[in-house]
């Protein structure tokens, strides 16, 4: 390999980079991603629009609705002499997430210790959502039984919980680090892969099979470009991180760059592969997309823990690198245990052969000649 | 006129079926693609991992932690010290974690309330809060609150709370929207990478046709995979209910397919190249599918983030076939969300219209 050549090359590859404004979308997309999708993406449920009908009106009733009113994840509605089918039109329409209807003579009932019921009615279209707001409700009506009686409780066990690592439950520190995760390995492979395809799209790949240029010192020249524009991208997405979304950071930065860079190397080694067996940009960049974006959100980690997967998704989850990489990420993100825990050591010497492995098969299948 | 025009459009799906790449990844985006989102993300905690230390010797702690099962949560492993189960959770092999304490079960008997140690692994933050409220569903199965109050909850339109069903549909919108757009700036960039499309507005017959069929012929496509994915992958494979009517669902679509379209004129008309294309289409659609209220509901957003969503006919579109699917909304009542994607798709198809039919 020729240091003058590759410098050479490498020199052409950045003076096309800005002038086709390519470099904009090195920048502006994964800002883009983190911004969009860490505020975009919210579990907690709050503000859920709630439909009280009080038939009763009674003190007790009263008081439970009242409970609904000063929690901040109901954001309630209370009225009287609705009907039943009036109001599951309204859920049906989109216009109230929650029903609880409190029936006549409840309070009447519940003080002569008769049995009673209280119908609740939940959209159920985004599941998650109505899960959650499921257990908020018995929350909330379970509480004011518990209040309401002054027999003393048997059997009665509470859970003292201790949230470790993301205390108050954030979903933005659930979600921010496994973005950076789904960032380096998305937009290094498409850019890496566009540079090799677009030459051959336009014809001027002709030049690299007729030039004495090594096919080595070509993959050096397409590859490093690539690499250090989107080494600028861990120092800005980690202060996207931090700073926008004070997410906190516990462990080794040291750490979070070294797995950083080799991911980055991984990713190209991505974007190498997909060069090789595509034409056209466009049927690159799908493809690219296609293969890093779903296992990037599927073994991230950040929907679903690994530890909850089974079978063939346990499975897959140790094919593909986002799992390990993931995990060191969270790790200086949120649990801080860095370089001394063996499976963080583990995992990094994983990725790092990882890299190895796809750019050199890479560099195997690549041709340099008319295929 | 009408013959030119179906003879634009032959041309046009005789072009995109030649190009076999472009097939596969149209075909593997209707399918595969909506399968493997539907079937890969769960939501809902499930399968959890729970490790325990018990130091009172069984009994009450035994009977809790038999009631720890599938589909909830995986067999409970012991391990025999705190620090042993604590390295585990550090380690994210474990996520809850539950200490029972020797003096557990005493206390239970002798005050009638008692405890439990719980180390929760809080990343995963819906699944860990979820965790906690089915752990503590079960230990209320225990207790005699001495209330007689029933609770009957009732989940509508999607009782078992499945998300594969969800996701799998909002994964298609995605897709129509992405296709929508890139395969329309794809038809008309590509002539102009080639040079053809100057002549094309040279030549005799009204360049407006040509748009019109260009376009028209994508919206066909997209069609075909929507009929596919719904019949195959929705109805076929996840069982998505349908509460609503079918027509109603194609009519929405094929607007909304119109309306992708148009976004896809105007990526067309600013962009030189199909890189450019890619980026701009990137750039666009993002913001869009998060506007649209596929991962969090709208009146959940910041307030500045609601009024943007408004301009999204995406989120239009999202909550039209929700209710179509799952609510079974009245064709009556599907008006709002009709009137959304055709008002602002006629405005994006106008606008693309004009300016790619300018000539240089």
């Amino acid at each position: 390999m020729s240091p003058g050549v590759i410098r050479a090359y490498i020199l052409k590859e950045f003076r096309e980079l800005l002038r086709s404004r390519l470099i904009l979308i090195v920048y502006i997309l994964p800002t883009m991603i983190i911004i969009l999708f860490g505020y975009g993406i919210r579990m907690e449920v709050t503000d859920a629009r709630t439909l009280i009908i009080d038939n009763d009106n009674s003190t007790i009733s009263r008081d439970l609705s009242a409970r609904f009113e000063h929690s901040r994840y109901f954001d309630t509605r209370v009225t009287s002499g609705m009907g039943e089918q009036e109001a599951l039109k309204r859920i049906k329409q989109a216009k109230v997430d929650i029903l609880v209807i409190i029936p006549d003579s409840f309070e009447k009932r519940l003080l002569h210790g008769e049995k009673t019921e209280i119908g609740v009615f939940i959209d159920g279209a985004f599941p998650v959502r109505a899960t959650t707001m499921q257990n908020y409700v018995k929350g909330v009506i379970y509480d004011a039984a518990r209040s309401l009686t002054d027999k003393k409780p048997t059997n009665l066990i509470t859970v003292n919980s201790r949230n470790l690592f993301n205390q108050a439950m954030r979903d933005e520190d659930a979600i921010v680090p496994g973005l950076i995760g789904l960032i380096l390995l998305v937009a290094p492979a498409i850019l890496s892969a566009l540079l090799i395809v677009k030459e051959k799209e336009e014809g001027t790949i002709f030049n690299f099979y007729s030039s004495p240029i090594k096919k080595s010192e070509f993959i050096v020249a397409k590859l490093v470009p690539p690499l250090i524009l989107h080494t600028v991208n861990i120092f800005i997405l980690f202060l996207w991180a931090t700073w926008l979304f004070e997410v906190p950071f516990r462990g080794s930065f040291l750490l979070y760059w070294a797995a950083s860079q080799i991911y980055i190397a991984i990713s190209l080694g991505v974007g190498l592969l997909v060069s090789i067996i595509t034409r056209t940009q466009i049927v690159a960049i799908v493809l690219t997309i296609i293969i890093t974006i779903i296992p990037g959100f599927l073994y991230s980690g950040m929907l679903m823990p690994i530890s909850s997967m089974s079978g063939e998704s346990k499975i897959e989850a140790h094919i593909y690198p986002v799992m390990y990489f993931n995990h060191i990420i969270y790790d200086t993100f949120l649990i801080g245990q860095g370089l001394d825990s063996p499976k963080n050591r583990l995992y990094l010497t994983i990725l790092f052969f990882y890299a190895l492995f796809l750019i050199l098969l890479g560099s195997r299948l690549m041709k340099k000649e008319l295929s | 006129m009408i013959g030119t025009f179906f003879a634009l459009v032959a041309k046009e799906l005789i072009g995109f079926f030649r190009s076999w790449g472009l097939v596969a990844i149209v075909l593997y985006s209707f399918t595969l693609d909506i399968y493997i989102t539907g079937a890969g993300i769960e939501m809902q905690a499930k399968n959890i991992a729970v490790g325990y230390v018990d130091e009172t010797g069984g009994g009450m702690s035994g009977k809790i932690l038999s009631r720890l099962h599938m589909p909830e949560f995986q067999k409970p492993v012991m391990f025999t010290s705190r620090e042993a189960l604590s390295r585990s959770i550090y380690n994210r092999e474990i996520m809850v974690g539950l200490i029972f304490e020797s003096d557990f079960e005493k206390k239970l008997e002798r005050y009638g309330r008692s405890s439990i140690e719980m180390l929760l692994d809080s990343i995963a933050a819906t699944q860990s809060f979820q965790a906690l409220q089915y752990l503590q569903n079960i230990l209320l199965d225990y207790a005699d609150i001495g209330i007689p109050v029933e609770l009957k909850i009732h989940k509508l339109f999607n009782p078992n709370a499945t998300t594969s069903q969800f996701m799998a549909m909002a994964e298609m919108l995605s897709v129509i929207t992405l296709l929508g757009v890139i395969l329309t700036a794809a038809v008309f960039v590509r002539e102009k990478e080639n040079g053809t499309w100057d002549i094309m507005l040279l030549m005799p017959i009204d360049p407006k046709l040509i748009i019109l069929a260009k376009s028209f012929s994508q919206v066909l496509v997209i069609m075909g995979g929507v009929v596919i994915a719904t019949g195959i992958v929705l109805f076929g494979v996840f069982d998505v209910p349908l509460n609503g009517s079918i027509a109603a669902f194609f009519l929405l679509s094929f607007f909304y397919a119109f309306t992708s379209a148009g976004i896809g004129l105007f990526v067309a008309a600013v962009s030189k190249s199909m890189l450019q294309v890619a980026q701009l289409s990137i750039l666009i659609m993002m913001p869009l599918i998060f506007l649209s209220g596929a991962w969090t509901p709208i009146h959940a957003m910041h307030p500045l983030l609601q009024k943007l969503s408004l301009i999204s006919p995406l989120r239009y579109y999202i909550e039209g076939s929700e209710s179509i699917f799952f609510r079974g909304t009245d064709f009556a009542d599907l008006w709002s969300y009709f009137a959304g994607v055709i008002i602002l798709g006629s405005v994006l198809y106008f606008y693309g219209f004009r300016k790619i039919g300018r000539l240089f």
